[in-house]
């Protein structure tokens, strides 16, 4: 049982934390390796909540402002010069990331730092107590994934994304912005990453490198899913499950290659990965 | 020649002489230390330095060393072996220190002593570790698994009758190092190790090890992760799961405890250096660094406090040998002591010092209450090859 709950716990937290690097490729074809320092950032705007000792749950709020406003800056800074070179612009990415991790030491210093936690306790569920809060990210994730399938089913916005996932230069011709889909959907993308980094924050230590080990886990699983939502869901359900299956029966090293493992294999196996058609 | 030019001759010998002697008496000993002030051990090295820093005021206070003046060389290894390799050989080749004394990762140690070796200089190793490092050059004033790990299990067994123990730790030299320890330790004691988990080093996520600890229902845990993110996010997760099982953490230093509030309430850990230890040299020391350094004081702890101590031992090798050559001070650190916030050190057991060690449990608000002090433990036969 408790098993269950971790492969279903571990899969949410890998869909939070992947959701906004998975909008940033499936629109721009880029892999922001910026994600895990937004992903820092979205943990220290949690901090400054506690610093300023209001509510916790108001740094989640806090953090996709952050996000969005910091999302904007880049895209127009960097991101945008860069569009006819996407390599280079993923390179550009790593260097914003090491940038973020730097200003961040420069204004909270190196140390970890301590966050109060929205939700503290345990549940008990079918006979087993469960950390509280990890069970609460599993409804969350799944929320997230129906308004963002939403946003981009449901709305104006949504069509024209898709039409510049499938085709951009058919979508410009056809007078939709480009530009602007591109704009909004990063800044989208980064706000999503930042959310992450808040909602991560009760289970693990804040401190300027804490985004990295989550970057390598989510470019494996953005790289094998395809470009929607459910997808994401589905290949985040399916890897954490393998991990958390390795960790628990053979060791947690082992675990922490599996993704990577699994990712390789699959795109071997099946280059479109778990996209359909 | 006439009596006169040879009494100008020897005259003017004895002037360059003397006014050689005296630039060589104005000469200023430098000490190179290296520390990871990027990396790893970012989070601590700035304690390490400020360490430094008030050991050096404080020595040249007093008139200096054999009346020459010390200058610290402070060089960042990155806290690693390749950031190591370049530190030591501007240190010992191009900066030409007389002696290092450094706070560093297991890694950085290892990849340093060769360039120690081959620049025949004495050196201080000032952090824990995980035992059984030997070097003809190299002396170590931090706490070795024989002194450390013996508090934390012993209690256990005692106050908590624990007999089944799950160890936890980084896969890496120190968390193997210190749990195989601590497993032959607690077997040979009577106990039993009923799992044992490692994470890389980097790792985050102790899911499924927080489940195996849960399951196998333990009577206490004992862990020995990296310093800083990885006892956070392990006592973090821990404590969300709601296991509250006796928990004794075998690298966690009181400025990480500090950071964890309530998290790290009723945590155990075992020190050579806490900042309430409740003696004169402490408490004169504890005031120094306030004083100096005001807001900007770093916590000093287990992996800082050292560094002060051993600036003072070298001062006293030197002292003893007359002279900063590397062979004789070297001989000498084996037989000095000084008096500091620890109580008396004295690198005269296989080059490693006895400690005494205290036992201390975190409380709710951060601060560490001393249970129990376990005085001069033996650190036992680290390098039996080494006169």
């Amino acid at each position: 049982m408790v098993l269950l709950l971790d492969l279903l716990t571990t899969a949410a937290m890998l869909f939070v934390v992947t959701a906004g690097l998975m909008m940033v490729f499936g629109v721009m074809k880029i892999v922001n390796f910026a994600h895990g320092a937004f992903l820092t950032l979205g943990a220290y705007a949690s901090y400054v909540v506690t610093k300023l000792q209001i509510a916790p749950w108001l740094g989640w709020p806090l953090a996709i402002a952050a996000g969005v406003a910091a999302g904007m800056l880049v895209e127009w800074l960097i991101v945008r010069p860069l569009y006819k070179r996407p390599l280079d612009a993923i390179l550009a990415t790593w260097g914003l990331g090491i940038v973020i991790g730097q200003l961040i030491v420069m204004t909270f210093g190196r140390e970890v730092q301590f966050v109060s936690a929205p939700l503290a306790g345990t549940w008990s569920i079918l006979g087993v107590d469960y950390s509280a809060y990890r069970l609460l990210l599993v409804p969350i994730a799944l929320l997230l994934c129906l308004l963002l399938t939403g946003l981009l089913n449901g709305t104006r916005f949504g069509v024209r994304t898709r039409a510049v996932i499938m085709n951009e230069e058919l979508a410009s011709s056809l007078g939709i912005h480009s530009g602007r889909v591109r704009f909004i959907t990063f800044s989208l993308g980064a706000g999503l990453g930042t959310l992450a980094g808040a909602m991560i924050t009760p289970l693990s230590s804040v401190d300027p490198n804490m985004g990295l080990p989550w970057l390598v886990s989510a470019f494996m699983l953005v790289m094998v899913s395809g470009h929607s939502m459910p997808s994401l869901l589905l290949t985040c359900t399916v890897f954490g499950a393998a991990q958390v299956l390795v960790s628990t029966y053979a060791n947690p090293v082992l675990g922490g290659l599996t993704i990577a493992v699994l990712a390789a294999v699959t795109l071997r196996i099946r280059p479109k990965g778990f996209a359909r058609a | 020649m006439s009596t006169f030019t040879s009494f100008l001759r020897c005259g003017a010998i004895a002037a360059a002489a003397a006014i050689a002697l005296q630039a060589q008496a104005a000469d200023p000993i430098r000490i190179g230390v290296a520390v990871g002030l990027s990396g790893a051990n970012s989070v601590v090295a700035p304690a390490v330095v400020q360490s430094s820093q008030l050991a050096v005021d404080e020595i040249n206070a007093a008139g200096g060393i054999l009346g020459r003046k010390v200058e610290l060389e402070i060089v960042d290894d990155a806290s690693g072996a390749v950031g190591a390799q370049k530190a030591f050989d501007t240190l010992v080749f191009q900066k030409k220190v007389s002696a290092v004394i450094a706070m560093e990762t297991s890694a950085a140690r290892n990849a340093a002593l060769p360039v120690i070796s081959k620049g025949k200089l004495p050196y201080i190793y000032t952090s824990f570790y995980e035992g059984r490092s030997c070097n003809n050059w190299m002396y170590v004033n931090g706490w070795v698994p024989e002194q450390q790990v013996a508090p934390v299990v012993d209690y256990f067994a005692k106050s908590k009758n624990a007999k089944s123990f799950f160890l936890v730790g980084n896969d890496y030299a120190f968390g193997r190092g210190m749990l195989d320890f601590t497993k032959k330790y607690i077997e040979k004691n009577g106990g039993k190790v009923i799992g044992e988990e490692y994470l890389p080093i980097d790792g985050s996520d102790w899911t499924s090890v927080v489940s195996k600890i849960r399951s196998a229902r333990p009577d206490a845990l004992i862990s020995a992760t990296a310093g800083g993110a990885p006892n956070v996010s392990l006592a973090k997760q821990l404590k969300g799961a709601g296991l509250s099982l006796p928990y004794g953490n075998l690298a966690i230093d009181e400025g990480t405890a500090k950071t964890m509030g309530d998290v790290a309430d009723g945590l155990y850990m075992s020190a050579s250096y806490l900042t309430g230890i409740d003696t004169a040299e402490n408490k004169k020391f504890v005031e120094a660094m306030k004083k100096k350094f005001g807001a900007d004081l770093k916590t000093p702890n287990e992996l800082s406090e050292p560094q002060y101590e051993a600036f003072f031992l070298f001062k006293a090798a030197v002292e003893k040998a007359g002279s900063t050559d590397a062979a004789k001070v070297t001989q000498a650190l084996g037989e000095v002591s000084f008096n500091g916030p620890r109580g008396v050190v004295q690198m005269n057991k296989s080059r490693h010092t006895p400690l005494s060690m205290r036992l201390g449990q975190v409380q709710a608000d951060g601060t560490i209450k001393i249970l129990e002090t376990f005085a001069n433990v033996d650190p036992g036969a680290q390098c039996p090859n080494i006169k």
